[in-house]
This record gives structure tokens, C-alpha cells and sequence, in this order.
């Protein structure tokens, strides 16, 4: 599992409303800072192949983009600023998601493997106690936190601090068609409401795997590692890993490079310039989102056609057909200018 | 010369007032490169057959397979890289201080929405490819934007074959080696913190809102390799004044007479169409040769010429050289953008700055200067040219073409302007099924326009271009497309006595056809069908759905919606093809937000399913060039060698 920094931990328990904000700042760089490694490893899926696993991998990224949107909701209700479009925001792959500890898990870009997404994704999304559903846990000041148990801890902060702490404006708030369950973040019932939202999505409820539409993205992965399904099996409606096969095909995954950054690809070739190509694109997703959580919402729209040619470059690298039929993978770095 | 309709010079911008357009003393240039993604899928007319469309399509060509042409995945993004200022220079001509920071900056696209796109207007005319939504912006190394602006989009012109040694045939020949350029506007011109810079703080205080922007590009990277779908581009910001066009330079034209051989134009001088402006306070003539000079190779260095020398009619000594040993220099293009200063070491004298308003300017080349003319403005220095020249029409919709006429960079008023049609511009023809290409430019009466107008007194006409249903002409490709061609009638002479003309100089029309959607609109109604051909056509849709798989379109069908209500300016617009008309895509987007009972778009019943045609074989021959110079070389009037001799053909 990933362990939350205590530092950012401290910040909740003692910084008031400045540590809260700070807390969320963090969640945002860090649901943020999951994206790029489930993205890679999608995108090395040649399309059509592997279907059942890319289907899982993308439905655990819309929802991580929503709880992105949903911890920035957080902050701007309680009068903090997100910020995306800063060069500090980006995680260094490979390395510690933000907030965490620089000795725990570390994260990086790599191309689908089930050890990848037993060791490295099922770990981020890892629930205090996935064996059982049991209650919470009483949670030690000093204990390290997964991050459900951060999101609790916000919660708890949240409520203690009262509605007092909403002082954000309304119209910063995202709410869209395109990610359901992007709820407004007014008070504490809402805050409550898009935490539990967040937390579901990613372990599941205290009792039970599924979420209310799917089961949690930790159980997904698990999903994939096992090659099945899971299940609610008769006749106790116990959950097992004996639903319909999800087989993994190794012709076809490309065979791209781990953690490549711009530097790393040869000076001037195809592969470097679609690699800038692409961070340039990445970093402009970044401004925009920035700006939609910043005032203006209607910038998700123009976020949502970037991502769209990001996912095409990075297809197209990764087949090769950028890249003088070398396959070759972004880096995700920053790039302000092209 | 006829009498019929002779206009008048009359004073404007450029005689004594200042220069306006990026060929200015204030002004910046740039040098990088750009990549277009074109999809290609779109190349052949009868790939838009749904019935006869075949996967292979989607591929790309090999050896002997046409295929989907060298780009099938291409998005159409149009983007630049690696584009940086070479030079500025401020009104007085001194270039600016060293210390300037936007020399150290860069010339970029967006940083905050999708990359622009290049569309072509129709696959029957394939060369008037225009940038769409494309945001231009100058900022440092950091990424602090000191200026943006929206780039008005603006097709390429004076395309030519400017590298000469390249084979005629084979992978690096035609579009490799040839050379255009783009002008235009930026608009809605924002300005950053532009206090540490002389230059930008003097061009923001003589244009503002507007600026004037031109870029050639070349060397092109069609084959697999490190500069696949990239080339060159090196450019000149100035700025602009609201009632100057927008497209071009209205003045001193530059015409080339056309030479053997080649895909596009090969000026028979060695020198593509220019324009020059002369600068009456500053007593400079300004000459951009940015898209005129030849290349040996792709993306090189301008070739040798020899010096040249721009001499105006009646002086006998030339009013200034630039040197071989200069152009020649890798350096030079790039610093420059192939702007030359003449004289460059003096103003002109009051009697040579005559002679230069009253006459042809000519440019010689040889090793002395009295060599050979290269290229020259013609005797009488009339020019007449549509500013925006490419349209897209729904039937019962108009156009205002503004033309302007000038002589010798003035005004020309109270002159005479036909309109001709000339449809051997536009390219009815499959590389796939040669001759079995639609026809274009039928009916003739769908796009109405008055047959002649006459400028005002600032030589401005508006020529009203009016759209009827064209039907169906062209069966499984909507609408129609047009070519018209606007003359001066000073210049209708004599077929024997042809007058300079750049065969590139005239108006495409798209006009759409009348739609009339089967009411409720269904997917087996009229939905699919379009649906259809537009994944066919645009195939790296399947990335992120099957465009002909109704479960897939019910899936994405909020942000179908969304996209294909957008303007065609929008980097998010669908179809990105920019081809479909406004009443297909009313249907679409109704059909999308009007779910039935079951949440989705109506399907509808099935209808009998039409006999699938023969698929179109192969020709058993190697693979041809492709591209632009495929479609060049499909134009009737590349075919036949003719040339407009006054229009009246």
C-alpha cells in the first residue's frame, strides 16, 4: 500500500484551516500523480487486443479524473486555490506519489504487466485492510495512512472544522455530464458526500467490494492479476475471483521503454520529438485543467479534447508510427513551449 | 490594352503614409518547424463510397497498394516546433538591441486547447489546405506568453516546386520538394507583461489588436523517417491596419511566368510569385522572397542564383544587389524569412523612389547586374486578387468575396472586375478508379455571382458569391465544388498576348447540398449513412469508437453532441474534415440530444439493405506520388498545359 507522508498528516490534525487546505492540495497533485502510470500502461495495449483488461485500466482513469475534479471541488469550497500548471505539481517517474513517503511505493512508466498491476496499481489503491470488510479500524494519530484513510482524515477535519470553512465561491466548483458523480462541494454533508465518493471508487466500501456501480478499482485490478471477474457467488452472495476470464495476450502489448524521459531518447530523433511533442500537449492539459478549477469550468470541455490528442500521440508513438517504427512511450514531463 | 472598364490609380496606404502589413520595417522573423498531420484517407473521391469502401483503405500505401495514401491515422493536427525568432527589427530599420528578450524567445501554437487542425476543402480540390483554430503565440523559454492571437484561418497559396534536386518520381519526389506559403491575421491579440521589450512594446503601439503574420514552408517529410509529416516553416510577424487584406500584400506583384515541367509551378525564371512594398517615408523597397527563392534540396538553403538585382523601369543603374554569396548563406533564410531591404545600405533618391512608383519593378540575376530578368511585375502593374479565396456554402447562403485591385501597389479605382469560371483548377479524379471521379462545377447555376463589378475608389470590390442547391452531382460526396477566377478587364487580351497570372489566383467554392432528414430521425434512417462515411474517411475515430457501431455512438453520445455543435474555428469540431453541412450536422446533434424511451438515440427499423458494389480493385501498377502532387497533377489544367490568357476562354 501506499503510505501518506505524516507530515501531510500533521497538517490536518493541527493546521487548521491552512493545513486543510495544503492537505488538498496535495490530494489533487496526488489523484493527479496516479493518471499518467495507468495511462501508459493502457496505451501499450495494442487497441482491440486485450480488451477486457484496457476496459478496466480506463474506467479506473475516468474515475481517477473524477476524483481529481471532486478534490478540487474540495478545495475551492474551502476558499483554496488548486494549482495544475506549475512544473512542482508534476511527480517525477519513477518515484513516491506526492505526499507520500520518499521509502514506500514507488510509481513509474511502464508498459502493462500483471506484476505491474499487482505490485505497483493494485498497491496505490490498496485499502487499509483488503482481506476483510470490517469496521474501521481506530485510527492512531501516528499510524501511516493509505489514502482512503487520508480522505477519512480530511473528512474528520472537515466536520470538526464546521460549515464555517466554506468560504469558496459557487461558480468555482466543476460539475459536468462528462464525469458523473462531479458533485458540488458546498458544505459538509456534499464535502462528505464527494469523499465517500472518492474513497468507494478506489477500495470500496468498509463492508463490500463494489461501490454502488462497480467494484472498487483495487478489486479491479485484483480482477485482472486473478484472470477473472469477480463475483457475487451464490448461494451466501460471497464475492470470489470466479467471473468470466480476463486473459491477458503478451503478443499483444507494445514493447515500449520503462520510465523514458526526453532526454533519454536520441538528440533530434522522431522519438524525441514526439515525445516533446507530447509533453508540450500533456502541459497544456495541465493550463487548461488549472484553469477549469480556477474560475473558469467551461475550460473541462477544451481539457477534454486534449486529452483526447494526448491519447492519440501517445498511441501513435507507442506503434511506432511517429517514431520512424521505433515504439517509444511520453514522458509526461513539462514542456511549456514546443 | 482594351479600353473597356479602365480604372485609375488613386492614392492610398503606402504613398507617403506608413507601411502596414508584416512586410514593414517593424517587424520580427522566425524560423522552425511545423508537422501536419494530414489524414490522407480523404485523398481519393471515391472513398467516400460508402458502398464500396474497403478496411484497406484505413491502411497506408505500400509498394503497390494505394490504400489510405501515406498518412491514413493523420488527426489533420497542424502544429509548430522548435520555432524561434531569428531577428526583429524596429520602424526606424535598425534591428532590435541585442538585449531585446524576444529575441530569445519562442514563436509557438497553443497552450491552452487542442493543437489547430489542416483541412482540405473538398477531395476535388486539395490545394487550398486551411489552418483552422490555430492560436499563435510568442513566449520565453518558460513558457510566459508576452503575446497570443488567433491565427484567422487562411489557406496556402503560390504553391510551387521549390526544390530543384529532387527525382520527378519516387518517394522523394512532389510534395517533398515543394514549397507555399500561408498569410493571414492574428486577431484578438492579448499582450503579456511586454515592458523589457523595445520591439514588442513598438509593434504593440502601431498595431494593437491585430497583427499581420506570413510563413513558408517546405521539406515536407512524407516517407517514414525522423521528419515524418514535418517540414520547415520560417515566417515574419508585423503589423496590420484594419482595411489592408488580410491574405496578401496589396503591393508590388511579382509575376512569374510558368516553365516546364514539374508537379505544382516552376517559374520559368527560377523565382516564385512575391510582393514587395515600398516604404516612401523610409525610401526602401521591401522584397520578400521568403517563398520565391528555389532550394536545391527539401528545406534548404536558397540555391544560386546568382546576385540579384531589383531595378525599376526607366533607372539605369539597379537600386540595389543582394548578394549570391548572402541568400546563399544557411544562415541567411532563417534570419531574414527571405526579406530583402533595397537599397540596403541607403535610402532611395527622390528620382529613383519615382521611378519606382511609376513603373515595373524587375529583379535580374547574374554574376553582373545587367543579367537576365527573373521576374518582374508586369508593364502596367495591374493585379487584381480575392483576399479570402476559399468558402464553404449551405445552399441558400452568400459570400462577399472582397477583391481588390491595385497598380503598381496602389489602389486602382472605378475598374472593371469579371468573374470567369475556371473549373480545370479543381481535381475530379481517382488515383484509385481513374475517370471515375464525380464531375465538378455542375450544375453551374447552384453558385450565382454577378459577372462583372467595379472597384471603388479605394479599389475595393465586393464580389457576392449566392448558393443554391446544387442536388446531389456528385452522388456519394455532398454538395459541389467551384473555381472562379476574378479579372481585371484592362488586362483581357488577346489569347496570343497572355497577361501574367498566377494560375493559383481564385476563389474555390464548396456549396452543400439541400438536406431534407427523414423525420424522426433514426439511425437506419438517414444518421448512419453520414456517421459512416465520416469514420471511413477519418479512421483514427477508432481510437475511441466505431463511428458505424450504433451501441458505440449511443455510449459517447454527450460528447458527439458537444463536438459536432461546435464552430468551424473550434480545434474540437466535428467533423474535423470541416465537410459536412450545417443541416447534416443540425440532424446529428438533434438525433444525439433526443433520446427515445430507452435513454438512447432512436435506432429505427432496418431498411433493405442496398447490394454491396464491387469493390474497386487495385491497379496493377507501382504506387504514383501522392499527396498534393497527386491532386496537382489530376487538375485538368495541369493535364492540358493551359494557362488564363485574360479569362475569357
Amino acid at each position: 500500500m501506499i503510505v501518506i507522508h505524516p507530515k501531510v498528516s500533521g497538517l490536518l490534525e493541527r493546521g487548521g484551516v491552512p493545513g486543510l487546505r495544503e492537505a488538498l492540495q496535495t490530494a489533487v497533485e496526488l489523484e493527479h500523480a496516479v493518471i499518467p502510470p495507468y495511462l501508459y500502461a493502457l496505451y501499450s495495449l495494442v487497441p482491440g487486443d486485450n480488451s477486457a483488461a484496457a476496459e478496466i485500466i480506463r474506467s479506473v482513469v475516468n474515475e481517477e479524473m473524477l476524483h481529481l475534479t471532486l478534490a478540487a471541488n474540495l478545495l475551492n469550497a474551502v476558499g483554496g486555490r488548486p494549482v495544475l500548471d506549475a512544473p512542482d505539481v508534476l511527480p517525477r517517474y519513477p518515484g513516491p506519489l506526492p505526499g507520500t513517503v520518499a521509502d514506500g511505493l514507488v510509481v513509474g512508466l511502464a508498459p502493462f504487466s500483471v506484476p505491474l498491476v499487482r505490485d505497483t496499481f493494485m498497491a496505490i489503491e490498496e485499502p487499509e485492510h483488503p482481506e476483510d470488510y470490517g469496521p474501521e479500524p481506530a485510527m492512531p494519530a501516528r499510524e501511516p495512512l493509505t489514502i482512503g484513510q487520508f480522505y477519512r482524515q480530511i473528512r474528520t477535519t472537515i466536520e470538526g472544522l464546521g460549515e464555517g470553512v466554506f468560504t469558496g465561491k459557487r461558480d468555482r466548483q466543476v460539475t459536468t455530464g462528462f464525469l458523473p458523480g462531479a458533485i458540488a462541494v458546498t458544505g459538509v454533508a456534499s464535502a462528505s458526500q464527494a469523499i465517500d465518493t472518492i474513497i468507494d471508487q478506489g477500495e470500496g466500501t468498509r463492508t463490500s467490494p463494489w461501490d454502488g456501480t462497480d467494484v472498487a478499482h483495487y478489486y479491479r485490478f485484483a480482477e485482472i492479476v486473478h484472470g477473472r471477474r469477480l463475483i457475487r457467488f451464490p448461494p451466501e452472495q460471497r464475492w470470489a475471483y470466479l467471473g468470466d476470464p480476463i486473459i491477458v495476450d503478451p503478443a499483444g502489448i507494445r514493447d515500449v521503454p520503462v520510465n523514458p524521459t526526453l532526454a533519454g531518447y536520441p538528440a533530434g530523433s522522431a522519438a524525441q520529438r514526439a515525445c516533446r511533442s507530447f509533453n508540450y500537449t500533456y502541459t497544456t492539459l495541465l493550463k487548461a485543467l488549472h484553469a477549469t478549477f480556477n474560475g473558469t469550468p467551461g475550460k473541462l470541455r477544451s481539457a477534454i479534447d486534449i486529452m483526447s490528442s494526448l491519447q492519440q500521440q501517445a498511441l501513435d508513438m507507442m506503434a511506432g508510427t511517429t517514431t520512424h517504427g521505433v515504439p517509444a512511450g511520453p514522458s509526461f514531463e513539462w514542456q511549456p513551449t514546443d | 490594352m482594351a479600353a473597356a472598364g479602365m480604372g485609375r490609380s488613386t492614392r492610398g496606404v503606402g504613398e507617403g503614409e506608413s507601411l502596414v502589413s508584416y512586410l514593414n520595417p517593424l517587424r520580427l522573423h522566425f524560423a522552425g518547424s511545423f508537422e501536419a498531420a494530414v489524414s490522407t484517407v480523404n485523398n481519393d473521391p471515391v472513398h467516400f463510397d460508402n458502398t464500396r469502401f474497403q478496411p484497406s483503405y484505413a491502411e497506408p500505401a505500400t509498394g503497390t497498394a494505394l490504400n489510405g495514401s501515406f498518412n491514413p491515422r493523420g488527426s489533420g493536427d497542424w502544429r509548430l516546433h522548435d520555432c524561434q525568432v531569428t531577428s526583429a527589427f524596429l520602424a526606424d530599420g535598425a534591428p532590435a538591441p541585442g538585449t531585446d528578450p524576444v529575441l530569445a524567445c519562442a514563436v509557438a501554437d497553443s497552450d491552452d486547447r487542442a493543437p489547430a487542425k489542416l483541412v482540405d476543402l473538398d477531395p476535388e480540390q486539395q490545394l487550398v489546405s486551411q489552418i483552422f483554430a490555430f492560436e499563435l503565440r510568442i513566449a520565453m523559454a518558460s513558457g510566459a506568453t508576452l503575446l497570443r492571437g488567433e491565427f484567422a484561418p487562411a489557406a496556402f497559396m503560390d504553391l510551387w516546386d521549390r526544390a530543384r534536386a529532387v527525382p520527378a518520381s519516387g518517394p522523394g519526389a512532389g510534395d517533398v520538394a515543394a514549397g507555399a506559403m500561408y498569410q493571414s491575421v492574428l486577431t484578438r491579440v492579448r499582450w503579456g507583461d511586454v515592458s523589457g521589450s523595445p520591439f514588442l512594446r513598438a509593434l504593440r503601439r502601431a498595431s494593437g489588436a491585430r497583427l499581420s503574420v506570413k510563413f513558408n514552408v517546405d521539406g515536407f517529410g512524407k516517407a517514414p523517417g525522423d521528419d515524418f509529416l514535418r517540414g520547415r516553416v520560417v515566417g515574419t510577424i508585423g503589423p496590420a491596419a484594419p482595411g489592408e487584406p488580410r491574405h496578401f500584400v496589396a503591393g508590388r506583384q511579382f509575376m512569374a511566368a510558368p516553365g516546364a515541367g514539374g508537379h505544382f509551378f516552376v517559374p520559368a525564371g527560377g523565382v516564385n510569385f512575391c510582393a514587395a512594398a515600398v516604404d516612401h517615408a523610409a525610401r526602401r523597397v521591401y522584397l520578400d522572397l521568403g517563398n520565391a527563392l528555389p532550394t536545391s534540396v527539401p528545406g534548404g538553403a536558397p540555391a544560386d542564383l546568382g546576385d540579384l538585382a531589383l531595378h525599376s523601369a526607366g533607372g539605369v543603374a539597379p537600386l540595389g544587389v543582394l548578394p549570391a554569396a548572402r541568400y546563399t548563406d544557411p544562415g541567411w533564410y532563417p534570419a531574414t524569412a527571405g526579406v530583402a531591404v533595397f537599397p540596403p545600405d541607403r535610402p532611395l533618391t527622390g528620382a529613383e523612389l519615382a521611378a519606382v512608383s511609376a513603373g515595373p519593378l524587375a529583379l535580374a540575376a547574374a554574376p553582373s547586374d545587367q543579367g537576365p530578368v527573373v521576374i518582374s511585375e508586369p508593364d502596367t502593374g495591374l493585379f487584381v486578387r480575392a483576399d479570402q479565396f476559399v468558402y464553404r456554402l449551405n445552399p441558400g447562403e452568400s459570400a462577399e468575396v472582397p477583391l481588390f485591385a491595385t497598380r503598381f501597389g496602389q489602389p486602382y479605382a472605378e475598374a472593371g472586375v469579371v468573374t470567369v469560371p475556371v473549373p480545370e483548377q479543381l481535381q475530379p479524379n481517382s488515383p484509385l478508379a481513374p475517370g471515375q471521379a464525380p464531375p465538378v462545377a455542375v450544375p453551374a447555376d447552384a453558385l450565382r455571382y454577378p459577372a462583372r463589378v467595379v472597384t471603388d475608389k479605394r479599389g475595393k470590390a465586393r464580389l457576392r458569391l449566392r448558393a443554391a442547391d446544387p442536388g446531389r452531382p456528385r452522388d456519394y460526396i455532398d454538395g459541389q465544388v467551384y473555381a472562379l477566377c476574378p479579372v481585371l478587364e484592362p488586362v483581357i487580351v488577346s489569347p496570343g498576348d497572355p497577361y501574367p497570372f498566377n494560375q493559383w489566383n481564385f476563389v474555390s467554392v464548396l456549396v452543400w447540398s439541400g438536406f431534407a432528414p427523414d423525420e424522426p430521425l433514426t439511425w437506419h434512417g438517414c444518421i448512419e449513412p453520414v456517421l459512416r462515411q465520416y469514420g471511413n474517411l477519418y479512421p483514427v475515430m477508432r481510437d475511441f469508437l466505431d463511428l458505424g457501431d450504433y451501441e458505440q455512438v449511443c455510449a459517447h453520445a454527450e460528447r458527439l453532441a458537444d463536438q459536432f455543435s461546435r464552430g468551424i474555428d473550434d480545434p474540437g469540431s466535428m467533423p474535423v474534415t470541416r465537410d459536412l453541412s450545417a443541416a447534416k450536422r443540425e440532424a446529428l446533434v438533434r438525433w444525439l440530444t433526443k433520446p427515445g424511451d430507452d435513454g438512447k438515440p432512436l435506432l429505427g427499423e432496418p431498411r433493405q439493405p442496398a447490394a454491396p458494389a464491387p469493390p474497386l480493385p487495385e491497379p496493377d501498377r507501382q504506387v504514383p506520388v501522392q499527396g498534393k502532387a497527386a491532386a496537382a497533377s489530376r487538375r485538368p489544367a495541369a493535364q492540358r498545359r493551359t494557362r488564363l490568357t485574360g479569362g475569357t476562354r
